[in-house]
C-alpha cells in the first residue's frame, strides 16, 4: 500500500485530481482524494486527552510530530469498534493542519472521473452524513466520498470546543 | 551581483534606526532638552540615511535624511540658542513616519514612490527661521580654522639652493571623485615634505568651494622645489588617489600664472587646526541600551529549524540513553559518555533558548509614540510607566503580542483615562498613568497594562452582555471577572460613540483572538473611578523544563517541578473527606484539598485506595492542593511541546512531551487544576 | 598576494557595501569595526595593509581613530570615507596623514578607481 501511495506522491498535484483512497468503515466504503493523504500507518499507541468529544482519541507520536487522531466510527456516530492489527490511521493534511483518522481498514487507491460522481441525496431524505460531498461509483462499487475540509472544521467541533 | 542581501540590511539597519530615533525625539521633546549626545546621534542617524539611501537610489529619503542632517548641523554648530521644540520634532517624527512608510513599501516589494517635498520644504524652512533668529549669536568663523594656505614656505629646509630642482606638476582628477580642493590641497600638504616653495593655482582651495569647479576644467597647476628627483617625485604623485592625468615638468623657471603668485610672499607657519570643542550641556547621554553590541540579523525561519531541531536532540538524546535494550546492562564506559553528551545537549539548549529570547523593552517602547500621538491629539497627559522591560519572551510572542498590546494601550486612553477637568474634579493627578509590566511566573509570562482611569462600568457591561444573550446568570452569581470577560466577546461594545482610535467593539475581540493563537488568556480587573487592569497570561510555548513523571492508569503525567512542593505516600487514615464528599488532608496543620487526577482526566487505573498511590503537594502563586497519582516514575528534563492546535487548550493541560521510550506525556497546567 | 583590508563604519550597509565591491575587485576584507575605537583594537591585532575610516561614528569618529593608528603605525594606508560638506574634517584627516578619500554616495566604479593605487 505504501509505496503504492509513494508513486502517486510523487506525481504532480494535477495528476492527482480524481484519485481517490478507499476505507471502510463497517460496512460502507469511504474515499478520501489522495491529495490530502500525507502518510497511512498501522494503529499504534494513542495517548488519551481528556476532555475532548469523544470520536478525538488521542493524540500520536508521529517520528517526533504530536497528531491528533479522530476515530471515524465514532464521528459517523457509529458503534465503536475494538482495534486489530488491520486497523489503520490515515493522516491527512488539510491547510497546514494535520489529523489522523482511524478506520477499519485500507482498501485501494482509485480513480474516479468526475462524471463519476454525483452529489449526496439531501439531507431532508435521511441520509445524515453531513461529512459526504459525493458519491463515487466504480463499477458496481459506491463510494461515499468525504469532505475533508468538513470533517476538521465543522462548525460543530468548535462550538464544542469552546466549551473546553 | 545579488542585491537581496544589501536590501536586507538597508532594511533592517532603516528600521533600526528609525526606531532609536524615535525613542530620542519622543524623549528629547517630552523633556524639552536636546543634549549634546542626542544631536550627535540624531545627527549621525540623518547622516547613514542619507548616504545608504543615496545608494539604494532610494532619493526621496535621501534628500530628506540630508535636510534634516542640515537641520541638526546648525543646531550642533550653533548651541545654546532657543529651539522650537514642538516645531522640530514634529517635523523629525514625520519625517520618521516617511522614512518607516517607505521603507515598509520595499520590504513589501513595493516601490519608494512617495514624495518627500514637503516636508524638505518645511525642514528648509524651519532651518531659515532658526538661522534668522540666531543671526546676531552666531559666532563668525570662529571654528573656521585659520590656515591661509595660498602658498606656502615651509619649514622644510634641504641645505642649499643648488641641489634643488623647479617642477611644475599639472593634475586632473577622475570625474565625479568629489571634494577635488581639498585633493589639491592633500597634494600640497604631502609636497610640504620634500618642496622648499609651493605656489598653486587655483589660489584659494580651502576656503572657497569654487575653486572645485576650476580644478575640474583646467586641472590643478603647482609649482615647486625640491632637491628630491624626478623620479621620486613622480613616485609620490602618481600615488594620488583619482589621479587621472598628471603632467611633471622639471622648469627653469615658473610659468607666469604661478610666477605671479611668488610675488605676493607671505610667511605663514604650519598650524594645527583648532577644532571648537562645543559647550558640553550635563545632560546625559541617550543612548540607547544595546545599540554598541554586535548584532547580526538572522532569518526567523532557520531560527525555527534549529529550535526544533534541537528540541528532537534532546528527545534523542534520552532515547539512546534511556533506551529500554540497555535495561539492566553494566556499561560504566558509555554511561560516562552519556553524561558528557547530556551536558552539551544541555549547554546547546540553553543557547539556542537564549537566541530567540528577546526582551519585551522594544515592543513597549514602541508605545511610548502611540501614547504622545494620541495624547496630543485627545488633550490628555499622560505618563508611560514601563516595569520589567528586560523580561524576555520568545520571539514569535513578542511579533503577536505587539498589535494587542497597542490596541489595549489605545483604548486605555481613549476609554480609560478621563478627560483632565473630570481628572481634577475627582481628585486625581492630571496627568494620567499607564503601566506596562511584564514578569515572569512559573512557567509564563505575564503582560499587564493598567490605567488609573474611570474603571469599567460593571453593571452596563452585565446589561449589554445580558441584552445580546451572552449571559445566562444573575449579575450576583458572576464573579467580576467573569462580568469583564464579556466585553472580548465579538460584537459587544458599550460605547456610544465611536472614536477614530477604538471603534465599536471591534478590537477587544481581535486582541482575544491574538493572544489565544499563542496559548494565552486574558483577564481583566477593574475597579469604578480607580482604573482597570488587563493581564495576559502566556504560556512559554518552546520551553525544556524540568518534570516530574507520573503514572496514572496506562497514562503518563509530567508535573513541572516548579509547582511541586513535596510528595509522600498517605496512610489511609490521613485522607478526609467533607460532606460533600471533597476530600483533603493535612500536612503540617495545614488542610489541602486532594485532586484525584484519574477521575479528574477519566483514567482508568487501579489505584484508588489513598494509601496505593502518592500525594504530590503543588502549588501557584496563591493555592496549593494535592495531587494523587499512581506513582512516581521519576525526575527529567523535557521538551515542552504544544498540543496541536486542531485539539486547542484541554483544560488542565499544558502540553506534551516525547519521553524517551516514545510514548506521549501530558504535561499538566498546575494552574489550571487548582483553578476548580 | 591580496592586500587585506579592515572596514570601518557604524552603519552595516555601508559595510557591507564596501566589503562587496572591495572583494570583488581583489581585496581581502579580513575584519570590520563599528566606531574607532573597535577599529584601533583591531588594527593592532589584525594588522591589515589598509584600514578604512568613516568620519562620522559613535565613541570615535574616523579622524581621531586614524591619529591613534597612526601614532603606533606610521606606514599605516587609511582611506577616509566622507560625505558632501565634510570638507573640514577631511582636511584634518589628511593632515593626520590619510592617504586619500573617497566621498558617499559612492559606487563600485569609484572605489575601483580609488583603491587601484593600494593593489
Amino acid at each position: 500500500m505504501a509505496g503504492v501511495l509513494d508513486e502517486i506522491m510523487e506525481e504532480s498535484e494535477d495528476t492527482q485530481k480524481g484519485k481517490f483512497l478507499t476505507f471502510f468503515v463497517g460496512k460502507e466504503s469511504y474515499g478520501i482524494e489522495i491529495k490530502f493523504v500525507t502518510e497511512i500507518i498501522g494503529i499504534q499507541d494513542i495517548t488519551e486527552v481528556p476532555e475532548l468529544p469523544i470520536y478525538v482519541r488521542g493524540i500520536i507520536n508521529l517520528r517526533g510530530k504530536i497528531i491528533p487522531v479522530i476515530d471515524v466510527r465514532l464521528r459517523f456516530k457509529k458503534e465503536a469498534k475494538e482495534y486489530n492489527d488491520r486497523t489503520c490511521i490515515v493522516v491527512i493534511d488539510i491547510k497546514g493542519i494535520s489529523v489522523g483518522l482511524i478506520v477499519d481498514n485500507v482498501a485501494e487507491v482509485i480513480n474516479i472521473d468526475d462524471s463519476n460522481i454525483v452529489p449526496p441525496p439531501d439531507i431532508k431524505t435521511g441520509f445524515h452524513n453531513r461529512y459526504v460531498r459525493g458519491i463515487g461509483k466504480v463499477g458496481k462499487e459506491v463510494n461515499l466520498l468525504l469532505d475533508c475540509d468538513k470533517l476538521l472544521t465543522d462548525g460543530e467541533l468548535d462550538k464544542i470546543y469552546e466549551t473546553v | 551581483m545579488s542585491r537581496e542581501p544589501m536590501l536586507e540590511v538597508y532594511i533592517f539597519e532603516a528600521t533600526q534606526l528609525m526606531e532609536q530615533l524615535e525613542e530620542i525625539s519622543i524623549e528629547c521633546e517630552k523633556s524639552k532638552k536636546i543634549g549634546t549626545e542626542a544631536i550627535n546621534e540624531i545627527f549621525r542617524v540623518m547622516h547613514t540615511i542619507k548616504s545608504s539611501s543615496a545608494m539604494m537610489m532610494f532619493n526621496n529619503i535621501s534628500v530628506l535624511a540630508h535636510s534634516l542632517e542640515d537641520l541638526f548641523y546648525f543646531i550642533r554648530e550653533n548651541k545654546g540658542e532657543t529651539i522650537d521644540f514642538e516645531n522640530l520634532f514634529d517635523l523629525v517624527l514625520s519625517g520618521i513616519d516617511f522614512i518607516k512608510g517607505e521603507v515598509s513599501k520595499i520590504q513589501n516589494n513595493g516601490e519608494a514612490d512617495g514624495s518627500s517635498e514637503i516636508l524638505v520644504l518645511k525642514s528648509s524652512s524651519l532651518l531659515r527661521n532658526m538661522k534668522e533668529t540666531n543671526a546676531e549669536i552666531i559666532k563668525n568663523d570662529s571654528t573656521e580654522q585659520k590656515e591661509d594656505t595660498k602658498h606656502y614656505i615651509s619649514s622644510y629646509q634641504s641645505g642649499d639652493e643648488e641641489g634643488k630642482q623647479k617642477y611644475v606638476a599639472r593634475i586632473f582628477y577622475e570625474d565625479g571623485c568629489e571634494m577635488e580642493n581639498v585633493r589639491a590641497y592633500t597634494v600640497v600638504h604631502n609636497l610640504k615634505n620634500i618642496a622648499n616653495e609651493i605656489y598653486h593655482l587655483p589660489k584659494d582651495i580651502i576656503e572657497s568651494n569654487d575653486s572645485v569647479e576650476d580644478i575640474r576644467k583646467n586641472g590643478f597647476l603647482i609649482g615647486f622645489s625640491t632637491s628630491e628627483r624626478k623620479e621620486k617625485i613622480e613616485e609620490q604623485l602618481n600615488e594620488i588617489i583619482f589621479l587621472k592625468e598628471l603632467e611633471l615638468l622639471q622648469v627653469e623657471e615658473y610659468p607666469p600664472e604661478l610666477k605671479v603668485l611668488k610675488r605676493k610672499k607671505e610667511i605663514i607657519l604650519d598650524q594645527p587646526i583648532e577644532t571648537m570643542k562645543i559647550n558640553k550641556e550635563e545632560t546625559p547621554p541617550l543612548t540607547i541600551t544595546g545599540k554598541q553590541q554586535s548584532i547580526i540579523s538572522v532569518n526567523i525561519s532557520k531560527l525555527d529549524m534549529l529550535l526544533d531541531l534541537v528540541g528532537e536532540i534532546v528527545i534523542t538524546e534520552a532515547m539512546v540513553t534511556k533506551n529500554p535494550d540497555l535495561e539492566g546492562l553494566q556499561l560504566e564506559n558509555f554511561n560516562k559518555a552519556a553524561r558528557q553528551l547530556r551536558k552539551l545537549t544541555n549547554e546547546l539548549q540553553d543557547i539556542v533558548m537564549s537566541i530567540r529570547m528577546v526582551p519585551v523593552s522594544m515592543t513597549f517602547h514602541k508605545m511610548n509614540r502611540i501614547v504622545r500621538d494620541m495624547g496630543k491629539k485627545l488633550n490628555k497627559e499622560v505618563e508611560l510607566e514601563i516595569i520589567g522591560e528586560e523580561t524576555e519572551v520568545d520571539k514569535n510572542i513578542i511579533d503577536h503580542i505587539s498589535d494587542p498590546l497597542m490596541h489595549l494601550v489605545r483604548n486605555s486612553l481613549d476609554h480609560g483615562l478621563e478627560e483632565k477637568e473630570e481628572r481634577i474634579a475627582s481628585g486625581k493627578p492630571e496627568m494620567g498613568k499607564i503601566t506596562l509590566e511584564a514578569k515572569n511566573a512559573g512557567g509564563d509570562v505575564f503582560i499587564i497594562v493598567r490605567d488609573d482611569g474611570r474603571g469599567l462600568d460593571k453593571k452596563s457591561i452585565y446589561e449589554k452582555a445580558k441584552l445580546q444573550g451572552l449571559v445566562t446568570k444573575l449579575e450576583e452569581e458572576l464573579t467580576d471577572k467573569e462580568i469583564f470577560s464579556n466585553i472580548l466577546l465579538p460584537g459587544f461594545s458599550t460605547n456610544e460613540t465611536v472614536t477614530e482610535y477604538s471603534g465599536r467593539g471591534v478590537g477587544m475581540d481581535v486582541v482575544k483572538k491574538n493572544i489565544d493563537s499563542i496559548g494565552g488568556t486574558i483577564s481583566i480587573e477593574s475597579s469604578r473611578g480607580c482604573g482597570s487592569e488587563i493581564s495576559i497570561k502566556i504560556p512559554l510555548t518552546l520551553a525544556i523544563i524540568d518534570g516530574l513523571e507520573v503514572a496514572v492508569g496506562k497514562s503518563k503525567y509530567t508535573i513541572p517541578i516548579i509547582s511541586i512542593r513535596e510528595s509522600f505516600k498517605p496512610k489511609e487514615n490521613e485522607v478526609i473527606a467533607d460532606s460533600d464528599g471533597n476530600e483533603m488532608i493535612m500536612i503540617r496543620g495545614e488542610a489541602f484539598p486532594i485532586y484525584r487526577l484519574h477521575r479528574i482526566f477519566n483514567i482508568k487505573t487501579e489505584v484508588t485506595g489513598s494509601n496505593e498511590g502518592i500525594m504530590v503537594l503543588v502549588e501557584d502563586n496563591t493555592k496549593a492542593a494535592c495531587l494523587f497519582v499512581d506513582s512516581l516514575i521519576g525526575e527529567q528534563q523535557v521538551v515542552v511541546k504544544a498540543l496541536p492546535t486542531y485539539i486547542k487548550k484541554a483544560k488542565g493541560i499544558a502540553g506534551c512531551t516525547i519521553l524517551g521510550d516514545g510514548n506521549i506525556s501530558l504535561i499538566l497546567d498546575v494552574s489550571s487544576i487548582l483553578d476548580r | 598576494m591580496m592586500k587585506r583590508v579592515l572596514i570601518t563604519d557604524d552603519a552595516a550597509f555601508m559595510r557591507l557595501s564596501l566589503k562587496n565591491m572591495l572583494e570583488r575587485n581583489g581585496f581581502e576584507v579580513i575584519g570590520e569595526a563599528e566606531n574607532g575605537k573597535i577599529a584601533i583594537e583591531k588594527y593592532k591585532i589584525l594588522k591589515p595593509d589598509i584600514v578604512t575610516l568613516d568620519i562620522t561614528m559613535p565613541i570615535m569618529d574616523g579622524v581621531e581613530a586614524l591619529k591613534h593608528i597612526k601614532a603606533f603605525d606610521k606606514s599605516a594606508k587609511a582611506i577616509m570615507i566622507s560625505a558632501m560638506g565634510q570638507e573640514t574634517i577631511v582636511r584634518e584627516a589628511v593632515m593626520a596623514g590619510a592617504f586619500g578619500f573617497v566621498i558617499k554616495p559612492f559606487n563600485e566604479e569609484t572605489i575601483v578607481k580609488a583603491f587601484s593605487k593600494l593593489k
